[in-house]
């Protein structure tokens, strides 16, 4: 399955991630101010304010007209206000977003690449006992909801023999600097971060796995071992080098699932990243919080899947990319 | 440099390689033939040890066992002693890296070369080999057939091989291409060795010194290459040869009977085989070394079926025949040619003993011929210029066919019966009871001619003597009857000594042709030989009379 | 492709697992109401107690008894699994069928569309919906279900595609066999070990987004899921009753989607034949 997705399926999806923002609040009954800001919100604003933010969404006017206001404070980078945080939306969650980048950015790359490594040994010795105990082992992992693995870690590794922090990002008030805080960082992230890629790690160990059995009948294996080239050569040069291919196609789509992973995740840590924020924002009813991290985080995914696509023609030579 | 002995290699149950005896010294480019399935690919990876199975035996390269070395230290001789140009097909090479890279990686891997050198290095072979300096680059799935075959053999001379094994080098390529590329092999590396497995005898000519033909599992013969072409030694070299198509064998191509079947008792070949004997069931022939050449045949190759020494037969004071040295080989055809008067037909009744010869001596199959009794016409049968005559009116088709059975009293009357049925049917005439109760003159000359033949089979003769078999029927019916006689002998290995004036028909029929004159034999050799480079001059004259469509002024060469 | 799905699962040994345990699980939920021994709704005083006679899994913090709530959890993940993988499946196999029979335009529209929601991260729109609509299970089931068809149908296009391309499709065609026709009797048919594949693979994701959302919160709080006992074990796991109520729980959950993990397996060569031979037995 290379791929074939070109501008417009992610023209689709863009749009329709737009519009589903824009129709949900105010697909519902009762005022629309409401839906939009929630109760809670409402009883804090002002009646000027609320005349004022109806004109400005233009509430009260057409869907039309409301969807070309939404579309024009959407790129002028207006993602609301929250009430709950009194701050603009967007400044909210671009405070919280580098560490769920670190998270995800860190468990994204280690599972891909750990998984890519095991997938090739494991096919390497494709029915052999490790083979086979890799691919019991990994299945069942798989198996793991992300949540329940870091509520074990946390509990074994935080809880019980307290070797890593129980929550947060940093210890808080510590006044850290230089190696010190990069060294509580790091403490504080490794429970997170494990429990994330050991729940993903299944699905580019299998897909290797399965591509590297292919791969090793094809005739470029027997000619290279004719070369008298090492194991490590063959294994990753030659074999482990085609078997990668399918792994970066699915990549896009394994970042969306480590992104909603990281959500439950940061939940369990109480790690302040935008999955917790999405949390807290639950629990207060606050939507333009939810709203604007929404939309930043599906179109976030949408741009590394097409960027992925982009870059697939470069690692497998036997494909053009036509549009 | 090279020698295997016994080499043995089966995969499961299926055994593939059945006791292999090879060398091949430095320097020499040895051929090995055979067709799809018998086992060169095979017999080429276990040289370098990449078949699966088991393999049992002996490969000694430059003194030490290469079945006896450890993984690593075979990973070691890989490539940079023993280097293997594979059969090119599709996904050979590695899709995702440019095809200089692949060139370059042995070289580098081997610790032979730097990055830089390799690079050079790597231009230089492929620009050898005429790939196009702007396609260095390319990868894989963009070459055509052509380009990637010279990536191979680029790719193959990476490490300057001592030993380079080339599966099927050639096939892939335009004729153009062919000889550029056989010439680029020839002239490259003079002193490496090299084999080549292909199931082309023209690559084999081409680019081999000597070639070794293997069939079953095992060499059935081996020698220098022009030798075994122009005079193979074993029946399935010779039937190789003659279903093959090429400008040099000037007869009609011919199969060979039967199919190839494993496992197989005995001589691999035997069933197949136009002169098996019964030791050909049950044991397996050695490889031996038999006058300049390597033959496994209980029987010391194709053996010569009839011959006669310093044979006269004189009328008086006519030398009709005088002092003929002729010889027959089992399953091949002489074609005696010469004019009316020559001498041809008194030779070929002296043979059958229809005249007693004034002087000299036959033999059939080495033994001496004096009274010919009969088991001597058990063997050797005629068919005659005028089946109008040869055939009696008196008898119908059935009982001239079933005659020779009845003379010979073959069986009983039920089983010569059928015998005749199932000849009439090989000489592809009707079986009917209709048919068979017809009388000569109901019949066409073809038919009659035919019949003839039929009769002459009827007792599974070796040898099959056809005076003039045409000379009383129309051109179109000529063409039949040579086929038929063709096919006859593909079936059942059939010798024929096929008389006849005209040399056009001669050379489509024949595998020697001998030229006879005032009842001498003046020239005698391979029929291809014989037509394209005649040495005597009333051969010459003979070939110049012969019909040809073009007359010579306005014939151009095609 | 005479391949018998039913015996390629019963002869693995991991298929055989998985089966056992998914039909464990089904039992358990069937019969819930039967083996559990308290009503899980029902609230007291007892709250946080460690395992008894009584209580074998002890009570949750609102005096729930926790074993109760486990075997009906089984209920909830089961049901939204398999309605979601039903009507999943049918989706993706209506639209996978009809874009590749009926092609031109059509085709190039569904999948487009397909695409698109492939490349969105669907448990984010699912948590976005259900943030402004409380969803029921029947709700979440239909909900899910509109999100994950498209998967599969991508799946049973291509092979729809090349089973159109058979003889016996030409055939009815030439009978005057109208799309119907063809699918119903000539594609659906050998279709049929895509398709369970395709099933296995949509129930057990659909049981993890469902324990997925409970464990956050907006799943139906009236309905006992073990994602939402996960969820309030969460704020106690400082205390011992993790033990009993987080393990338990979780250890379900993952075995049943494991279970499902290994059946899909075991089914997966008679869709690429060349794995077979080479999984875990």
């Amino acid at each position: 399955m290379l791929s074939k997705r070109n501008v417009i399926t992610y023209a689709i999806a863009f749009v329709f991630i737009l519009l589903l923002n824009f129709l949900l609040p105010r697909m519902i009954p009762g005022d629309p101010l409401m839906a939009i800001y929630g109760d809670e919100a409402l009883i804090a604003m002002t009646p000027e304010l609320k005349t004022n933010l109806v004109e400005r969404f233009a509430l009260d006017e057409p869907l039309w007209h409301q969807l070309g206001a939404y579309f024009v404070a959407l790129f002028q980078g207006e993602l609301g206000y929250s009430y709950y945080y009194n701050a603009p939306v967007l400044s909210v969650i671009l405070g919280r977003l580098p560490w769920t980048l670190l998270l995800v950015g860190t468990s994204l790359i280690l599972s891909t690449m750990l998984g890519i490594i095991l997938g090739i040994e494991s096919g390497w010795r494709r029915g052999s006992k490790t083979d086979r105990a890799m691919l019991a082992g990994l299945m069942s992992l798989n198996g793991f909801p992300d949540f329940f693995l870091g509520m074990l870690l946390l509990i074994a590794f935080g809880v019980t023999w307290g070797i890593f922090p129980l929550a947060g990002a940093l210890t808080p008030y510590s006044g850290l600097s230089g190696l010190a805080l990069l060294l509580d960082v790091l403490k504080h992230l490794f429970l997170p971060v494990a429990a994330l890629t050991l729940a993903h790690l299944a699905s580019g160990y299998l897909l290797t796995r399965n591509t590297m059995i292919t791969v090793l009948k094809e005739p470029y294996m027997l000619t290279a071992k004719a070369k008298g080239l090492s194991q490590q050569v063959l294994k990753y040069r030659h074999a482990g080098r085609n078997s990668m291919l399918p792994v970066v196609t699915q990549t896009g789509i394994w970042v969306g699932r480590v992104v909603t992973g990281a959500l439950f995740v940061e939940l369990v840590f109480a790690y302040p990243g935008v999955g917790f924020l999405t949390y807290e924002a639950l629990l207060a009813r606050d939507y333009p919080i939810i709203q604007g991290v929404f939309l930043i985080v599906a179109i976030s995914v949408l741009a590394v899947n097409f960027l992925v696509d982009l870059s697939y023609p470069k690692l497998d030579p036997r494909v053009s990319y036509a549009y | 440099m090279l020698e295997i002995k016994n080499l043995r290699v089966s995969y499961g149950q299926d055994v593939i390689l059945n006791g292999i005896d090879l060398e091949l010294k430095p320097g020499e480019t040895v051929a090995i033939v055979g067709e799809s399935g018998t086992g060169k690919t095979t017999l080429a990876l276990s040289i370098m040890r990449l078949v699966e199975g088991t393999v049992r035996g002996v490969i000694r390269f430059n003194g030490k066992d290469l079945l006896a070395l450890s993984d690593n230290e075979m990973r070691q001789v890989r490539w940079t002693q023993i280097a293997m140009v594979f059969q090119n097909a599709n996904n050979v090479l590695n899709p995702v890296y440019t095809v200089l890279n692949q060139i370059m990686e042995p070289m580098i891997e081997h610790r032979l070369k730097s990055r830089e050198e390799a690079r050079k290095r790597a231009a230089e072979l492929l620009g050898y080999f005429g790939f196009p300096r702007e396609r260095f680059s390319a990868y894989p799935h963009q070459l055509s057939g052509g380009e990637q075959q010279r990536v191979l053999l680029a790719m193959a001379l990476a490490d300057d091989p001592e030993l380079l094994i080339l599966d099927e080098p050639l096939s892939s390529l335009d004729a153009t291409a062919r000889a550029e590329v056989g010439n680029l092999l020839k002239e490259t590396d003079k002193h490496s060795a090299k084999l080549v497995a292909t199931h082309d005898l023209d690559t084999a000519s081409k680019l081999a010194d000597r070639m070794a033909v293997l069939y079953g599992g095992k060499i059935i013969e081996a020698g220098p290459t022009q030798d075994v072409l122009s005079r193979p030694r074993h029946p399935y070299t010779r039937a190789l040869i003659r279903a093959y198509p090429n400008m040099t064998t000037v007869k009609d191509l011919q199969g060979i009977k039967g199919r190839m079947t494993h496992p197989v008792n005995g001589c691999p070949f035997h069933p197949r085989c136009t002169q098996a004997i019964d030791i050909c069931r049950t044991k397996m022939p050695p490889l031996v070394w038999n006058q300049g050449r390597h033959i496994a045949c209980h029987r010391g190759g194709i053996i010569t079926l009839l011959s006669t020494r310093s044979l006269t037969k004189s009328f008086g004071s006519l030398k009709a025949v005088d002092s003929v040295n002729l010889y027959i080989k089992a399953g091949e055809t002489l074609a005696l040619v010469g004019q009316t008067g020559s001498g041809k037909t008194t030779l070929a009744k002296t043979i059958m003993g229809l005249h007693p010869p004034t002087g000299g001596t036959v033999y059939l199959e080495d033994t001496r011929v004096d009274k010919r009794g009969k088991n001597f016409y058990k063997r050797v049968q005629m068919v005659f210029q005028n089946p109008g005559e040869s055939l009696s009116h008196r008898l119908s088709v059935l009982e001239a066919v079933m005659e020779p059975l009845d003379i010979q009293g073959v069986g009983t009357k039920e089983e010569r019966k059928e015998k005749a049925i199932q000849v009439l049917g090989e000489v592809e005439l009707p079986q009917t009871s209709d048919f068979l109760n017809k009388y000569p003159h109901h019949l066409s000359g073809g038919e009659m001619q035919r019949v003839a033949i039929a009769r002459a089979l009827v007792l599974d003769p070796a040898l099959l003597i056809a005076d003039e078999p045409t000379a009383f029927l129309d051109a179109s019916l000529q063409a039949k009857i040579l086929k038929l006689l063709l096919n006859l002998q593909e079936q059942r290995g059939l010798s024929m000594l096929y008389i006849t004036h005209n040399i056009a028909a001669a050379r489509k029929v024949s595998d020697r042709i001998a030229v006879m004159l005032k009842g001498k034999i003046i020239e005698e050799g391979p029929s291809n030989e014989i037509i394209a480079a005649p040495k005597q001059a009333y051969t010459r004259d003979l070939l110049r009379a012969a019909s040809t469509l073009h007359s010579a002024e306005s014939s151009t060469v095609e | 492709m005479h391949i018998d799905l039913k015996k390629e699962i019963k002869e693995s040994g991991p298929g055989k697992a998985g089966l056992i345990i998914l039909l464990l699980m089904v039992v358990i939920a069937l019969l819930a109401p039967i083996l559990a021994p308290y009503d899980p709704y029902q609230q007291s005083t007892a709250s946080l107690l460690p395992p008894s006679w009584q209580h074998w899994l002890g009570m949750n913090h609102v005096g729930q008894d926790i074993w109760s709530q486990l075997l009906y959890g089984a209920r909830t993940s089961l049901l939204v699994g398999f309605g979601v993988g039903i009507i999943s499946t049918l989706l993706g196999t209506v639209f996978g069928v009809s874009a590749a029979l009926v092609g031109g335009i059509y085709e190039k529209v569904v999948m487009r569309i397909v695409d698109a929601f492939i490349v969105i991260p669907m448990v984010i729109v699912v948590i976005l919906i259900s943030a402004y609509i409380r969803p029921s299970i029947t709700t979440l089931i239909l909900l899910l279900s509109f999100l994950s068809w498209q998967g599969g149908a991508r799946i049973i296009r291509a092979q729809a595609l090349s089973l159109k391309e058979r003889a016996n499709v030409t055939a009815a065609k030439s009978f005057g066999a109208n799309h119907f026709y063809i699918a119903w009797r000539h594609i659906i048919p050998d279709l049929g070990p895509i398709l369970l594949v395709d099933f296995i693979y949509s129930v057990r994701r659909a049981i993890f987004m469902e324990a997925g959302l409970a464990f956050l919160g907006i799943s139906d709080p009236t309905v006992v899921s073990w994602g939402m006992m996960m969820r309030d074990a969460l704020s106690f796991s400082y205390l011992s009753v993790w033990q009993w109520w987080l393990v338990p729980t979780g250890v379900a959950l993952s075995l049943t989607i494991i279970g499902l993990t290994f059946i899909g397996h075991a089914a997966e060569p008679v869709i690429e034949p060349r794995l077979r031979g080479v999984g875990i037995a």
